[in-house]
């Protein structure tokens, strides 16, 4: 692996992104699942995780705002693999808003973990769809003129069955909460808040220490069909707090969803036992697909 | 023989319907047909059409002018009583009908057959419409629909409501009792597409009323010894093509003329696999997905692909647009995908139920940068069914995207084809460099000679990918004396496929290989050309291009040179095959043919225009036929 050891990280001193990555390499060891954990990265400076891994896991560095339809690709040609989706929010949220929003409606058993920085790191601290109104970040011009967007309540309302919030800086809870994330059944989502000390002089370091706390009082778990839509409903309820005080945790967890892959297998009945990425399609060059029926019903014969 | 047949009516009225029977009822006597379809970007209510080639041997085009039109309403007279030279079969009932009452006919229509009739000191009507007709030879044919339905709801004691439903089958048993087929026949088809009883019997009934009307004037009499054959539309040859050929991963979004090929996949997504050694049998599932757009889907094949499994999307022109970043990360990447691109009516939103062949040049330069893609156009249906398995081949063995152009008239037109013409059972699977035991220190893009890398799936080894440039690794890297090594390595791979492909296969010649007249074409129109080879003495050599990149450049230049006329003949308005033949080869078209309002290359025209560039060396003729 030689040039996986020498490979730079390049992001600033100081990122927030750096808590991510120790975050997510240290849940992936723990649950002992490198070797077939692939992560998916978006565009900026956020999406170059994928590159930086110092444990032994693939990574496939995507397009601006595709990393989660790159994602959906790989997991549903082979689901024995664990996908792991790291984004912006320019990614995910902007360029990729689209991607986001359609696949909480399709439940893909993948980890979807955005780096909430509200500014457009990579080229140079434009506004993100996360930056609040008004708000005036050291390379805006002028003060932002867009609403924000709430990641939580936008994925709470698309159909994400695993909802979650983290910190940067608070490694063993971001670290803890990646797991339970990776070891949800169905699609999960992890709202990291991230500090950028070279494009967002709000939401500093300073400003979130202060501001963020562990939610105690939260029962995120759905345990039947009738609690699904008030346990929904207080997630995003409490969605919407922030401020002063910005809750962290778990706020909604639902496995009683099925997930895509099990829908598939309604109608392809043979979908597990032997999924696309196992598949032997030829043997010595032949070709092993009997396409016969397909062609009979197609067949000219009198007496059709 | 050949006899051209045709039926219109406004979509959603069971055109299809009538027009499958009728296929079905010729092809089991064992005759080939070649239909096309036309139809408005509409479901309900605006004209569609059917057009029908009947022969005792195999057809791969529509005429200009066709023996017999079916019409039930005003419209289809309207709209085609130029296009007919035998017999028009109409509904009695809409006679009368004013043009300037059809609502559904678009108003630059209207005003010409207005005018026409005008000139022509005829009655804006339907019955102008017919005497003109009637004027030129064409014989009529009236119909009470309404009168042969009543009959029929008195004699089987049934309300009226309960006989429009075998309606249609009346303008067919008409058309096959002027060919001569017997009533049993068309009753037997026919009656095989309705499950109860009561409507067999309906029909049955309605057949017979309608066989009393008019007297035989051909005569189809049943083919003996007719080999197996099937009945294709070019979308379904694709489908089929592709699933035989291993395909396991299908995203798309949808768009017309593309999304048939997809829900056929996806209505057959659990197939059966023999291993030929052991002969075990094992189910196994195709996925497909309906993506939320083309950025999603062409990204969802890209990272299936990852995988080591055959993968592929398909689209039109507006969604092939969304994909070129796509493609060019799987350029990028080393990634076998296959995008099948069904070229419509451009540019924007264009004509979207209509043909065309404009796409081709933004397929060959779709995305920045520069990349190895293979660029293939099928012409015919049985090479549509093999290039969907030699694509995927293509794309595995030089690992990188092929884009695999079919057009509209392809796609919605249909043909009995040969069974021995698919070659199932000689096809094979290349999976080029693919190994499923990586080395420990595996490198996605290691150099090598040929510049193709062996290639892991995802999972099965530590592996990186970035759109970025990167080293052998697939790590970023800007170092500019890597960034030399690895581009070479990934553009060498086209020149090792130029090399690896015989020329003979990206290129196909019919006809006098030695005259002085060339036509180069590509895709459907090459069908037409080929029953104009088979059907006249027009003295040509016909070279169809089957692979633009690699394109076969020693093989054309060599063919071309020396020639007196090269006629480019294609369905669009820059001649860009031609455009593509020049700057490969630096020869340059003499003569054109083309064609850019939608609709398909018809046979008559064709003819027509190849003597006027062979006899009378006109340089450039725009076809305009198609209504
Ligand atoms: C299609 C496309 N448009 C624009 C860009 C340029 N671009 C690179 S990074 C980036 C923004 C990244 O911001 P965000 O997703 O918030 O991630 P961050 O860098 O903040 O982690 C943009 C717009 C691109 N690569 N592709
Ligand atoms: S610009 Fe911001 S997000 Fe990007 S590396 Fe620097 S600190 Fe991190």
């Amino acid at each position: 692996m030689a040039g996986h050891k020498f490979h730079w990280n390049d992001w600033c001193p100081g990122c927030g992104n750096f808590g991510i990555l120790s975050a997510e390499q240290q849940a992936i060891t723990e649950l002992g699942i490198t070797n077939n954990t692939v992560i998916v990265g978006g565009i900026g400076c956020s999406g170059k995780l994928s590159q930086y891994t110092r444990i032994p896991v693939s990574g496939v560095h995507t397009l601006h705002g595709r990393a989660i339809p790159f994602a959906v690709g790989i997991k549903l040609a082979n689901p024995s693999l664990e996908v792991i989706v790291n984004g912006g929010d320019g990614d995910l949220l902007g360029i990729g808003a689209g991607h986001f929003v359609s696949v909480g409606r399709r439940n893909v058993d993948i980890v979807v973990i955005l780096h909430n920085n509200g500014v457009y790191g990579l080229t140079k601290g434009q506004a993100a769809p996360t930056l609040f109104r008004g708000m005036k970040t050291k390379s805006l011009p002028r003060p932002n003129i867009n609403d924000a967007i709430n990641p939580v309540t936008l994925a709470l309302a698309s159909g994400y069955t695993f909802v979650a919030r983290a910190y940067a800086y608070d490694v063993p809870h971001l670290k803890e909460i990646i797991k339970q994330a990776i070891k949800h059944k169905g699609l999960a989502f992890v709202d990291i808040l991230q500090p950028c000390p070279t494009y967002n002089d709000i939401n500093t370091k300073e400003w979130y220490d202060k501001r963020v706390y562990k939610m105690q009082d939260m029962d995120p778990v759905v345990k039947s069909e009738s609690e699904m839509q008030e346990k929904l409903k207080k997630a995003i309820d409490k969605s919407y707090e922030w401020g002063e005080r910005i809750p962290i945790g778990i706020f909604y967890k639902n496995e009683l969803v099925p997930t895509y892959e099990e829908r598939i297998k309604t109608s392809a009945p043979s979908y597990y036992d032997n999924y696309p990425a196992e598949q032997k399609i030829e043997y010595e060059k032949k070709l092993t697909t009997i396409i016969d029926p397909l062609l009979e019903e197609r067949k000219v014969a009198e007496d059709n | 023989m050949r006899i051209s047949w045709m039926i219109g009516g406004a979509q959603g009225t069971g055109i299809d319907t009538s027009a499958n029977i009728f296929g079905k009822v010729v092809s089991t006597l064992g005759y080939y047909i070649y239909g096309n379809r036309e139809y408005h970007s509409n479901i309900k209510g605006r004209h569609s059409y059917f057009t029908l080639t009947i022969s005792d041997k195999k057809v791969r085009s529509i005429p200009e002018k066709a023996d017999i039109l079916v019409s039930f309403d005003a419209e289809t007279v309207l709209q085609h009583f130029n296009e007919i030279k035998g017999y028009i079969i109409y509904n009695e009932g809409v006679k009368g009908t004013k043009v300037e009452t059809v609502q559904s006919m678009e108003s630059e229509v209207a005003e010409r057959i207005s005018k026409q009739l005008e000139s022509e000191n005829l009655p804006k009507t339907v019955e102008g419409a017919l005497e003109s007709a009637k004027r030129r030879g064409v014989k009529l044919i009236p119909v009470n629909y309404d009168e042969i339905a009543k009959k029929v709801a008195e004699e089987a004691k049934v309300q009226l409501s309960v006989v429009e439903r075998v309606k249609n089958v009346i303008g067919i048993a008409v058309s096959t009792k002027l060919l001569g087929i017997n009533e049993e026949h068309l009753a037997k088809v026919a009656g095989s597409t309705f499950k109860q009883e009561l409507y067999r019997k309906l029909n049955v009934m309605a057949i017979k009323k309608a066989y009393e009307l008019t007297e035989s004037v051909y005569s189809l009499p049943k083919l003996e010894g007719a080999p197996e054959r099937y009945l294709l539309d070019g979308n379904t040859a694709v489908a089929i093509g592709k699933i035989y050929g291993g395909l396991r991963f299908q995203s798309y979004y949808p768009i017309t003329p593309a999304s048939d090929e997809s829900m056929y996949i996806e209505a057959h997504q659990e197939v059966l696999m023999e291993d030929p050694k052991t002969g075990d049998k094992k189910k196994g599932a195709v996925v497909v997905v309906q993506a939320e757009d083309e950025l999603a889907a062409v990204n969802m094949a890209v990272g299936a692909a990852l995988t080591g499994i055959r993968s592929s999307t398909a689209t039109s022109g507006p969604g092939f647009s969304l994909m070129v970043e796509g493609i060019g990360w799987a350029g990028m990447n080393e990634v076998p995908v296959v995008i099948t691109y069904y070229i419509r009516g451009g540019p924007s939103t264009g004509l979207p139920t209509r043909t065309s062949q404009a796409d081709l040049l933004f397929s060959l330069f779709a995305g920045h940068g520069e990349f190895p893609k293979i660029v293939v156009a099928s012409g015919t249906h049985d090479e549509a069914f093999k290039d969907a398995v030699l694509t995927l081949n293509l794309a595995e063995r030089y690992q990188t995207p092929v884009i695999h152009l079919v057009e509209k008239t392809l796609a919605n037109s249909y043909t009995t084809v040969p069974k021995q013409d698919l070659g199932v059972g000689q096809l094979y699977a290349d999976r080029g460099k693919l190994i499923l035991s990586p080395p420990e220190d595996y490198a996605r893009f290691q150099f090598t000679d040929d510049g193709v890398s062996p290639r892991a799936p995802l999972g099965k080894a530590l592996m990186y990918y970035t759109g970025d440039e990167h080293n052998e690794y697939g790590f970023i890297s800007e170092d500019p004396v890597n960034r030399n090594i690895i581009y070479e390595k990934r553009m060498k791979k086209l020149e090792l496929a130029d090399k690896e492909i015989p020329e003979e296969e990206r290129v196909k010649v019919y006809g006098n290989v030695n005259s002085e007249n060339v036509v180069i074409t590509w895709g459907a129109p090459t069908g037409v050309f080929m029953d104009i080879l088979e059907e006249t003495k027009l003295d040509f050599a016909l070279l169809q291009l089957r692979m633009f990149s690699p394109f076969p450049s020693r093989f054309v230049s060599k063919f071309l040179q020396g020639r007196k006329r090269i006629i480019a003949a294609e369905g669009n308005y820059l001649a860009q095959a031609g455009k593509i033949v020049k700057m490969n080869t630096g020869i340059e078209a003499t003569n054109y043919i083309l064609k850019w309002n939608g609709r398909p290359f018809l046979r008559d025209e064709v003819e027509e225009a190849l003597r006027n560039v062979i006899e009378k060396d006109v340089k450039k003729v725009m076809l305009s036929g198609g209504s």
